[in-house]
């Protein structure tokens, strides 16, 4: 059997790509990581491995906690982290999701081909950044009461239609159709909302970005027709979460886990694996405030996308409609999601925890919305400002092997004080203007710096190795034309 | 009192030391203001106070980091110059804090947003010198 020593950890190759991590104590059940011998390199440098080994210690963990290919350290969970706890006697980890709840990235089509963007790219690039707020108190697109916070909670993307930011089609083209039953924003604090609202309708800043981009490769011709990829077309990409109404959420819950379920809490590695028993008020609560700001997430990424489509009409001087501008769909990096799967033969519901990674079911399987159903979910996978992004579709192994999930980035390799001294904002910018024609525009130079090109692995490699495993499979590829961050 | 911003892969850590608990506490808040902006600018901003409670040391320092990062949102307002004025132990209540910080408009200052404090490899200890501690935040 192929060994991999990493400082101290014995890692067994179980088939290509595929390496395991033996149970030791504690471990309720053995660790996988899903890497090329290349990626696991990467992935054994930092905590990564630790990380994914003290989330077996989870109660009601099933089969695997597993590590995508673009994993790297997080807090507690690794990103790039999913675990599948049982909902009837396991737990649901606040921690585990992370504190951006339901994070994620959508992609909207356009009809505009390169060409016609070309010349257009600086005016394109200001406007977007002057109308679509990003950065640290940069305000949102809708200044609302709590009472319009709460209405976003409870309905998602349905109250962005009822106030003329989407249209009918944008819900189809979303997960649970942009609402996502069990939202219970009386579970959300206050302070929560006080955050919330004020950002309505905003990037934030780090690595969250709205990226305009050209579709360089379409892989699969039946697919690509299907998701309506073709070459030379014009796409935009938007890449934010729940801002601080998530963070906020999350922390609250971690506080009231760390109250009311010590003995639980005592018995794990890191306190910032906190879970809630399935069963208990606050596992219930956490799961309906979680619910709730995953809703607020998918109305912020609307909103940005309702304003991209305002923008292109004023740059391009014609109808958003007419330049069809119409949702792909939207993945969540950062959420929980109760979900039916099948254990050694038998039916389960699990609290499926996928942090840094994407839900990538196949073609099929029934909670796929039903525009895509016959050629498998969407899945979108950016890649840093200066290399391409993927579009893939849920691949046909990814019910047994990930619980129906994949990557979701390049995954990080450089850590933010580092890029900083290795690389100054203005130069990258120059370059990526220079040499590859990117336009790029930030709130703050030190934030290009911090997400530079070359602080992120391989995003081909990452995917390649999906693709490989039958996790994610290859649709498109995308590149860079305008890139607008905090 | 002072602080040290170390490499953490996706995010930034604060190892802080000072010679008191209320130094120690200082010098991680004032990491976190250092982990937002690379300029904190000298003259701008009133002071404001604030106060938090929590069962015990640990617990306060979280809540204190999450205190300031709350009202960095709604104040909109990058709070810097940490001053720690008393932490007293209360007994069966837990521990309180009172501190002052001032506080800079956020478009004044060419500033990042740290999303939260975590309790990933926190830690709080007592040394031969005084107290030290390690803070991870999510950016």
């Amino acid at each position: 059997m192929t060994t991999f020593d990493a400082d101290g950890v014995t890692l067994e190759r179980v088939r290509e790509y595929v390496w395991e991590i033996p149970q030791e104590e504690g471990m309720r059940v053995p660790a996988r990581i899903l890497a090329s011998e290349a990626l696991l390199e990467e992935i054994s440098e930092d905590k990564t491995i630790e990380q994914i080994k003290n989330t077996t210690h989870l109660p009601g963990i099933t089969n695997h906690a597993i590590c995508m290919p673009d994993g790297h350290q997080g807090y507690g969970f690794p990103v790039g982290g999913v675990g599948a706890l049982d909902a009837e006697d396991g737990c649901i980890s606040p921690g585990a999701v992370g504190y951006d709840i339901n994070c994620g990235v959508r992609m909207m089509r356009t009809n505009l081909t390169y060409d016609e963007v070309q010349g257009h790219e600086e005016e394109l690039v200001d406007s977007l950044f002057a109308n679509v707020p990003s950065g640290l108190g940069g305000g949102g697109i809708v200044e609302a009461g709590v009472d319009t916070v709460d209405e976003i909670l409870a309905r998602g993307v349905d109250w962005a239609l009822e106030h003329g930011h989407a249209v009918e089609e944008d819900l189809l083209h979303c997960e649970d159709e942009g609402m996502r039953e069990g939202a219970d924003p009386d579970k959300v604090s206050q302070k929560a909302k006080d955050r919330g609202k004020n950002q309505i309708g905003s990037l934030g800043s780090g690595n969250h970005f709205l990226e305009v981009q050209r579709v360089t490769d379409v892989f699969d011709d039946e697919v690509g027709a299907a998701f309506g990829l073709e070459e030379d077309q014009i796409v935009v990409l938007i890449h934010c979460g729940s801002r601080g109404l998530g963070h906020q959420t999350c922390n609250d819950y971690l506080r009231k886990i760390e109250q009311q379920h010590k003995g639980l809490l005592d018995r794990l590695p890191d306190k910032e694996l906190a879970a809630a028993p399935a069963g208990s008020q606050l596992a219930e609560d956490y799961y309906g405030a979680m619910n709730a700001a995953i809703n607020f997430a998918w109305v912020n990424r609307q909103l940005i996308m309702h304003r991209t489509r305002k923008v292109f009409e004023r740059v391009f001087d014609r109808s958003w409609e007419s330049m069809e501008m119409d949702l792909l769909y939207d993945v969540a990096h950062n959420i929980a999601k109760k979900e039916m799967h099948t254990v050694n033969g038998a039916e389960r519901e699990l609290y499926v925890h996928r942090k840094g990674a994407t839900r990538a079911f196949p073609a099929g399987h029934p909670e796929v919305p039903k525009a895509y159903r016959d050629v498998g979910q969407p899945v979108i996978i950016p890649g840093s400002m200066g290399a391409g992004s993927y579009v893939l579709r849920g691949g046909e192994n990814s019910m047994d092997l990930t619980f129906g999930s994949t990557a979701h980035g390049a995954g990080r390799l450089m850590s933010r004080t580092q890029a900083k001294n290795e690389y100054w904002g203005g130069d990258v910018q120059q370059e990526l203007e220079d040499q590859q024609q990117i336009y790029v525009k930030a709130q703050s130079g030190a934030t290009v710096a911090e997400e530079a090109p070359g602080v992120y692995k391989d995003v081909d490699e990452v995917v390649r190795v999906s693709d490989e495993l039958g996790i994610g499979d290859k649709v498109a590829r995308t590149f860079p034309v305008c890139n607008i961050k905090g | 009192m002072e602080y040290e911003l170390r490499d953490h892969t996706a995010d930034v850590a604060v190892a802080a030391t000072g010679d008191t608990l209320e130094a120690v506490f200082a010098a991680v808040a004032d990491g976190l203001a250092a982990a937002s902006c690379d300029d904190v600018p000298v003259d701008v901003g009133d002071r404001f106070t604030v106060s938090v409670t929590a069962e015990s040391r640990e617990a306060l320092l979280f809540d204190f980091l999450d205190e300031l990062i709350y009202l960095r949102d709604v104040r909109e307002a990058l709070p810097v110059d940490h001053r720690v004025e008393t932490i007293d132990e209360l007994g069966s209540e837990g521990w309180r804090l009172e501190a002052s910080a001032r506080e800079v408009p956020l478009d004044e200052v060419d500033a990042r947003e740290v999303k939260a404090v975590t309790y990933s490899e926190m830690r709080l200890e007592q040394t031969d010198e005084g107290w030290e501690s390690y803070v991870v935040f999510d950016v």
